[in-house]
């Protein structure tokens, strides 16, 4: 009964705010002009001669009309003073502490009631005087008592309110101060409501109790600091509205699990939660939120808007609680999205659809819930009116989907990683880009993100190329007019110039075999990508100049000055033009070219398609030099047979091989590169066995017979041999490189020579060394090699033996095994095998490092030229000054560290090719 | 009506034009200048000529140089180092850049400010001499000097004449500039 009160009230107490309440009085009195004059001195202007109610009434009306003219009769105010005594001490409250609202708060509030004496009707005196009162002057009794219950308030429960406001308990502290000030008021209000107002006409007595509770919210308010109780209320609304808006259950799945043990099996049909929704059908979609409510749900919502009653009744309701319900509502939302949708990537996406009708039909259900309760005063002027329009739903609707956007721009990296997994995660993306400032929000976020996550030392370029590969796919289906993925890319593609081996990573994938994924090092998916049919390479982009393109719009508003349109996410074209010339890259595809093509393979059908699908790109002119670099391979192999047959009528055509050695019948297949179109490829220089040089010599006179104006130069350090090698109880066949077949050679060679033939060869490093012409490293490299397959022995640091007879269980395994044949043979448990292939490794290491490093010497020759150059011409310099220099010289840039730079001219230094004069500058000495 | 306005706003546009594109034109000039020099430069490191270098200079736009010829064996500048100056014009290769001896010399086609009397740096030139090319012409004029047009007559005379004085003349006038 008295929970329906407030809500008339709110809306009547309008017109008490709006309108005087004197004007409610007057016509109830049929009079308007008098009453200005009774409103200011209440007490002189109702007359009642009589203690007597029948009199009273009888006499009120003329003695009213009688004040007309503003005579100002005493008697009956000394009637009136008697029965406001009488009134006052009717309705007084008991001055009973706290403690007692306390005890009582959780009963319905008769024993209470009964205790402060408030439901005992008034006696038959009181009544009249009541009455008398209520007539005549009913608005100075009224006042009177809202003083009273102010006066109350303050001597007997303020104290005991802050008190309970202060202690430490938190949960719940809220609730029961609104069951204690419920209690109060109707402490306050029972006789009022009980005896009095049905002494006053029916229309007034909302406009009399509102005044009542006005005071009372007065004080109450007055007593509770709002600072201290809008945390209360917000805990108080976040923990309903987390189980009413479904959060704790979309959010981490024990929860969730948890809940379905205990009772959401029972009602499995209403589940806020994204995944559940997309499981189900179109139709079933919509009744989802809709019905079916959770039990668990209902009994939240029933408590939360029974506590908001209360919090209304007592004027802790209203606008400032509405502030709070607002700002946790707002939070609410975030929370639900980050939970409902955080990592929920497949497409298609529905996510939006989803939120907006999560927003449609729970989320705002909730606030035009609690809104109702806690309406402001104001509210009510548009009776009947939601406080909650279509309007405002809507906007919601826009503010979840701009969250939503904010949520998955945070996530857009992860979400690029798992490309194309994710893509529904981009479409949701794409309800939010719809403004400049978003577009330019997802930008920045996601450059910070990239540069802290991708962008660093610690990502290997092939990772780096991936996701920028992934990027462009991206951002291609987010923004199809290609404005954000240049904005984005700018950094990538800044980043991915600096690094060293950008160039190789594409190339080696463009070479990539995509048929075997061993994925991992190598960018296969770029050999994927150009294999497909790619339509735009045909039109030619002419880009603005191309006046005939019908479908030409203007640059988007938020494109950069020189924002290019690229028409597709051509994945290989926007890897390519990282690079400001294809000479970059042609020259880095040579080299990988150059490497693949000298292995000894059946064929290079692979090489050649990739070349042709690359001269759609860039043309045939650019790509000449592979183009020569294959047909040397094609046209060698047909020069090999000629040759062959030629020189030593041995037809046998597996021209593939560089040369094929073999100590009695040796055959020898040469590949013949144009050395003018071939990369400079790196090679250890040593004399080839005398058997093979002659061999060379005449295949070079075949050669030179078929084409006339060549002369072959022979590249000893590249190509393979097949080796077959017999021992007392071992054998050996494989192919290995020409210099660990000459190193092995040499050790047969002797043989024949050595007075005694029982006795195993052995020779030392410097030996090999000096009559091979080959480097001490290399020599040690193959011999380390061969140690390793169990052919030569290392007595002595530096020496090595052949090992004509394997130590028996050695033999055993061995001829168990058919003979070492490669590598695997060799590495069986015998730990010596073992170390000894860790050290041929590690030797071949040393001079590959080795070879490096000549490498390294022959490009700082060249800065050395232009150190020489300008130190000739400059004079001294210091360190510093070289750099710069160097750096604004050199074409393609000075690659060289300070340190690098420095430690090199240390080298020079001491070779006594340069002097350090004063100031630690550098002088060249002549 | 005034005429004379209605020109100028037609005009102006166009004036506004060309000259947008005059600096353009310039700019690009300078940018293929730089990298003709860059060019040169890198041809002159890969393969040097014994006796002659250059380098441009520290201010880092690549328009001024310094060169060094070694004095050729069996001349009278035999084993002295001679530096010169290089700066070339905007319009570089289609003018020649201005060559001038820092090193005090004596020779008779060579003043003595170090201004030097060569056809190929003046009516001669043509885009396709550079700097290595200049560097050797001037070498070469060091051994044998063009006598019939002479910037310093009495260097032209003695040479003639009495090599032994000249040689006198050449070291007295020599002077190695301070390394700075």
């Amino acid at each position: 009964m008295l929970s329906t009160v407030p809500l008339n009230v709110g809306r009547r107490r309008v017109f008490g705010s709006v309108f005087s309440p004197a004007s409610l009085e007057a016509p109830a009195k049929s009079k308007s002009t008098p009453k200005h004059e009774n409103d200011h001195t209440p007490t002189t202007s109702f007359h009642s001669s009589t203690g007597s109610t029948s009199t009273f009434k009888a006499d009120s009306l003329p003695n009213s009309f009688a004040t007309v003219g503003g005579s100002t009769d005493s008697p009956d105010e000394e009637t009136l003073e008697q029965a406001r005594l009488v009134a006052s001490e009717f309705l007084s409250v008991p001055n009973l502490g706290f403690q007692l609202l306390y005890d009582y708060r959780n009963t319905d509030g008769s024993e209470v009631l009964k205790q402060w004496n408030r439901l005992s009707p008034p006696s038959k005196e009181t009544a009249e005087a009541l009455d008398c009162l209520v007539r005549n002057c009913p608005w100075t009794l009224f006042d009177g008592y809202g003083c009273d219950i102010r006066r109350h308030f303050l001597v007997n429960l303020r104290d005991g309110l802050s008190e309970l406001l202060g202690s430490s308990e938190k949960e719940g502290l809220l609730r029961t101060i609104v069951d204690c000030l419920q209690l109060a008021r109707r402490v306050y209000l029972a006789p009022v409501v009980h005896y009095l107002l049905p002494l006053i006409p029916t229309p007034h007595q909302a406009g009399f109790l509102a005044q009542l509770q006005r005071a009372f919210h007065t004080v109450v308010s007055y007593s509770l600091p709002w600072r201290q109780i809008s945390p209360l209320l917000a805990n108080e609304l976040t923990r309903d509205a987390v189980t009413i808006l479904g959060i704790d259950t979309v959010d981490g799945d024990s929860n969730m699990e948890k809940m379905s043990v205990d009772e959401m099996e029972v009602d499995r049909a209403y589940s806020v939660s994204y995944k559940d929704w997309r499981q189900e059908t179109t139709e079933a979609r919509a009744h989802m939120m809709v019905e079916g409510e959770d039990h668990r749900v209902t009994v939240a919502r029933d408590r939360l808007l029974a506590f908001l009653n209360g919090l209304q009744l007592v004027g802790l309701g209203a606008e400032k609680a509405q502030k709070v319900f607002a700002k946790v509502m707002n939070v609410m939302m975030s929370d639900f999205i980050s939970a409902a949708y955080t990592g929920q990537w497949d497409a298609p996406t529905s996510a939006p659809q989803h939120l907006r009708q999560w927003i449609e039909n729970v989320f705002a259900r909730l606030a035009v819930q609690v809104l109702a309760i806690i309406h402001s005063e104001q509210s009510g002027t548009q009776t009947g009116a939601l406080d909650v329009s279509f309007g405002d739903v809507e906007k919601w609707q826009d503010m979840g989907i701009a969250r939503l956007g904010a949520l998955r721009v945070s996530e857009l990296f992860d979400v690029v990683v798992e490309w194309p997994a994710s893509s529904g995660a981009v479409e949701d993306l794409r309800h939010f880009t719809t403004h400049t400032t978003s577009r330019t929000h997802v930008t920045q976020s996601f450059i910070n993100m990239l540069q802290q996550r991708l962008l660093h030392p610690g990502a290997s370029t092939v990772e780096i190329l991936q996701v920028y590969i992934s990027i462009i796919r991206a951002f291609h289906l987010l923004d199809p007019k290609g404005v954000l993925l240049d904005r984005i890319a700018r950094p990538i593609r800044r980043y991915l110039r600096d690094r060293d081996d950008t160039v190789k990573v594409i190339v080696g994938g463009l070479l990539a075999d995509s048929t075997t994924t061993n994925a991992g090092d190598t960018l296969s998916e770029l050999s994927t990508e150009l294999t497909k049919v790619h339509q735009h390479s045909m039109r030619s982009n002419k880009g603005e100049l191309d006046f005939d393109d019908l479908n030409w719009v203007p640059d988007p508003v938020d494109a950069a000055p020189d924002y290019r349109k690229s028409k597709s996410a051509d994945v290989i074209d926007s890897l390519v033009s990282l690079f400001d010339s294809k000479e970059t890259f042609v020259k880095e595809m040579q080299t990988l070219l150059a490497d693949r093509l000298i292995q000894n393979r059946k064929n290079y059908d692979q090489e050649i398609t990739v070349l042709e699908l690359l001269k759609v790109r860039f043309g045939d002119s650019a790509l000449q030099a592979c183009e020569v670099m294959l047909r040397d391979i094609s046209d060698s192999r047909r020069l090999n047979i000629s040759v062959q047959k030629q020189s030593h009528s041995k037809p046998r055509s597996a021209a593939t091989a560089n040369r094929h050695v073999q100590p009695e019948s040796t055959e020898l297949h040469a590949k013949i590169l144009s050395r003018f179109f071939w990369p400079e490829i790196q090679e250890q220089e040593f004399k080839v066995p005398h058997e093979i040089a002659k061999l060379q010599e005449s295949y070079a006179t075949g050669f030179e017979a078929l084409k006339a104006s060549r002369k072959l130069n022979w590249r000893n350090g590249l190509g393979q041999v097949t080796v077959e090698l017999e021992l007392e109880n071992h054998s050996f066949v494989g192919e290995v490189t020409t210099w660990q077949a000459t190193v092995i050679y040499a050790f047969n060679s002797d043989t024949d020579t050595d007075t005694d033939p029982n006795e195993p060869v052995t020779k030392t490093v410097t030996e090999l060394s000096d009559t091979l012409s080959m480097t001490p490293a290399l020599v040690r490299s193959a011999c380390l090699f061969w140690v390793s397959k169990r052919i030569l022995i290392e007595p002595h640091r530096d020496t090595f033996r052949v090992l004509e007879i394997l130590p028996s269980e050695d033999a055993a395994q061995t001829s168990a095994g058919g003979g070492i044949t490669g590598p695997e043979g060799a590495e069986d448990e015998d730990d010596d095998g073992a170390n000894a292939a860790a050290a041929a490794e590690a030797a071949a290491a040393a001079a590959a490092k080795e070879s490096a490093e000549a490498a390294a010497m022959e490009k700082m020759n060249l800065h050395w030229q232009f150190i020489v150059g300008m130190l000739t011409n400059q004079g001294p310099m210091p360190l510093q000054n070289i750099v710069m220099m160097l750096k604004i010289v050199v074409p393609g840039g000075f690659p060289f560290s300070n340190e690098e730079l420095r430690e090199f001219l240390g080298g020079m230094v001491s070779r006594g090719k340069l002097e350090v004069v004063s100031g630690g500058s550098y002088k060249i000495v002549h | 009506m005034d005429y004379s306005m209605e020109d100028t706003q037609n005009s102006a546009p166009d004036a506004l034009e060309a000259s947008k594109l005059s600096t353009t034109a310039q700019r690009s000039d300078t940018q293929s200048v730089t990298k003709r020099l860059q060019a040169e430069l890198m041809q002159l490191m890969l393969s040097p000529s014994p006796g002659i270098s250059a380098f441009p200079d520290a201010d880092g736009n690549l328009l001024s140089w310094t060169a060094t010829i070694i004095g050729p064996t069996e001349t009278p500048y035999e084993g002295l180092t001679l530096k010169l100056s290089f700066a070339f014009p905007n319009n570089y290769p289609y003018s020649p850049p201005t060559v001038l001896f820092k090193t005090p010399i004596y020779h008779p086609n060579f003043d003595f400010s170090g201004r030097i009397c060569l056809d190929i740096l003046k009516d001669k030139w043509s885009a396709v001499y550079n700097v290595q090319s200049v560097l050797l012409s001037l070498q070469s004029l060091l051994g044998e000097p063009n006598n019939a047009s002479p910037l310093n007559a009495q260097a032209a005379e003695l040479w003639d004449s009495d090599q032994e004085e000249f040689k006198r003349h050449v070291l007295a006038r020599h002077r190695d500039l301070d390394e700075e």
